[in-house]
């Protein structure tokens, strides 16, 4: 695997992965996957269904532990002590396949909880945020609604907006837009298109080509728990040079 | 007529009503709190505190609550040397046996959120007591609050068996007056009059309760988020 010739960054990662091992009993996930994600990035993980994509980002915060190799995340370890595991997670907003937001909370207070509960921010600040983020992601009109009573889309709109309320270093998709309707994953991903507009680091699983070769500044394709290629989308899409990535490209986009 | 010469003991009777419902209440609360100090351990990661947490609750589930507090009532003196009132043994046998009906259905509760909310909870970095606190406590609330309405009525109708060690609450107090008016049955109907409308005012209570939590996503005041 050779480095991509397109970025060579010169910040400090955010985040750096080395040499990560997961395994579920026998059965390896992950690897020994090493990359680094660098400030302002926009990293899609891009491969086959069951290669560790989204395992990968759970690692990352610590939802699964690691049996081998390190992950730093602004210079915390995160396979370490509890204490430092919370401050990894308070620096990283994560937005899941199944938006997973509260169900006994309204849209507002979802995006409020975080940074009352775990931040220890004052609330009414906090509430100003949380009326914007939510006004951002064109939800304004459902600020008193609950989870229940919102769309796929609109459920995820409030989750980015609960990721974002915390001023997270690191926003980490995992398939945001696999369980919605077709109709409403566009809602989703021009809220994400602008969040990368802005400049925010991103880790995103997904599976849309498109928005990874219009926003995404590397592409990662993973498979069977490696790295096979990675580089710039838009050449990768072009032209694919392992032919592994030439075989999965080629299903997606029939 | 016996029947009226029975209002004399109106009061005494009232009071009876006052001391079964202050000892059921405080066995449901020593029952609540025990519960959930016992699921927790049953969730736990440490397998010690799960073996712990399962056995006491089938053993408390699985022996009369009689024997139970022939146990507390004369076999704590034995072990600990103190002698327990009657009281005090009838609240510690029921909160016991309380507790291990209580665990059952706080343990059903918790283990009803699922994962992808613990997930959530954990990725934005809260605690284990903010994440019990803010997310899966409110949510398994849900889940625990329709029968432990009823196990505070199966604590309320058990707590009559206090009277067997001389406790006198409504059951011992209607025996006592049976005796003293000499037999017959009214007395033994007033008191089970009023152990009906005591539960069944629980179980309204109880309906009410969970028709208002039951409201969308039951939501939480943001006052209470601090």
């Amino acid at each position: 695997m050779t480095p991509s010739p397109v970025l060579t960054p010169m910040l400090a990662p955010v985040l750096a992965i080395d040499g990560l091992v997961k395994r579920f009993g026998k059965r390896t996930i992950l690897d020994g996957i090493s990359m680094n994600v660098v400030p302002g990035e926009i990293v899609c993980l891009v491969g086959p269904s069951g290669t560790g994509k989204s395992t990968l980002l759970r690692c990352v915060n610590g939802l699964e532990d690691i049996q081998d190799g390190r992950i730093m995340f602004d210079g915390l370890m995160v396979r370490a002590p509890a204490r430092d595991i919370i401050e990894v997670r308070k620096r990283i907003g994560m937005i899941f396949q199944q938006f997973n937001l509260y169900p006994h909370l309204t849209a507002l207070q979802n995006v409020l909880l975080a940074p009352v509960v775990v931040h220890r921010e004052d609330r009414r600040v906090v509430e100003a945020r949380a009326r914007e983020l939510l006004d951002r992601v064109r939800l304004s009109h459902r600020i008193d609604a609950y989870p229940a009573q919102l769309s796929g889309g609109e459920q995820q709109r409030v989750a980015i907006a609960r990721a974002l309320a915390t001023n997270p270093h690191m926003l980490m998709f995992d398939e945001p837009t696999s369980a919605l309707d077709p109709e409403t994953v566009g809602e989703v991903l021009a809220v994400m298109r602008d969040l990368a507009h802005e400049g925010r680091t991103m880790l995103v699983v997904t599976h849309e080509m498109r928005f990874a070769a219009e926003v995404g500044t590397r592409m990662v394709f993973m498979d069977q728990g490696k790295i096979v290629e990675e580089g710039n989308p838009r050449a990768m899409l072009a032209a694919p040079r392992t032919e592994r990535a030439q075989r999965f490209l080629q299903t997606i986009q029939q | 007529m016996a029947d009226t010469s029975l209002l004399v003991y109106a009061p005494i009777l009232l009071k009876a009503v006052g001391l079964t419902i202050w000892l059921s209440w405080l066995a449901l609360l020593i029952g609540g709190l025990g519960g959930l100090v016992l699921a927790l351990m049953r969730i736990s990661r440490f397998r010690p505190l799960r073996l712990f947490a399962l056995l006491y609750t089938e053993l408390f589930r699985s022996i009369p609550i009689l024997i139970v507090l022939f146990f507390c009532y004369y076999g704590v003196p034995l072990v600990f040397g103190t002698d327990l009132s009657a009281f005090a043994a009838a609240t510690l046998a029921l909160g016991l046996h309380a507790s291990s009906m209580m665990s059952e259905v706080i343990r059903a509760g918790i283990g009803s959120v699922g994962t992808g909310q613990w997930e959530a909870a954990q990725a934005a970095g809260m605690t284990y007591r903010q994440m019990m606190r803010h997310i899966i406590g409110p949510q398994a609330m849900q889940v625990i609050l329709p029968p432990s309405v009823g196990i505070y009525i199966m604590v309320l109708k058990e707590s009559s068996v206090a009277s067997i060690i001389g406790y006198v609450e409504l059951t011992a107090t209607g025996l006592l007056i049976r005796e003293s008016v000499g037999g017959g049955f009214t007395i033994l109907g007033v008191v089970a009059l009023f152990y009906f409308v005591l539960c069944y005012t629980i179980s309204l209570a109880g309906g009410v309760l969970e028709s208002r939590m039951k409201v969308v996503g039951h939501g939480m005041p943001i006052g209470e988020l601090r």
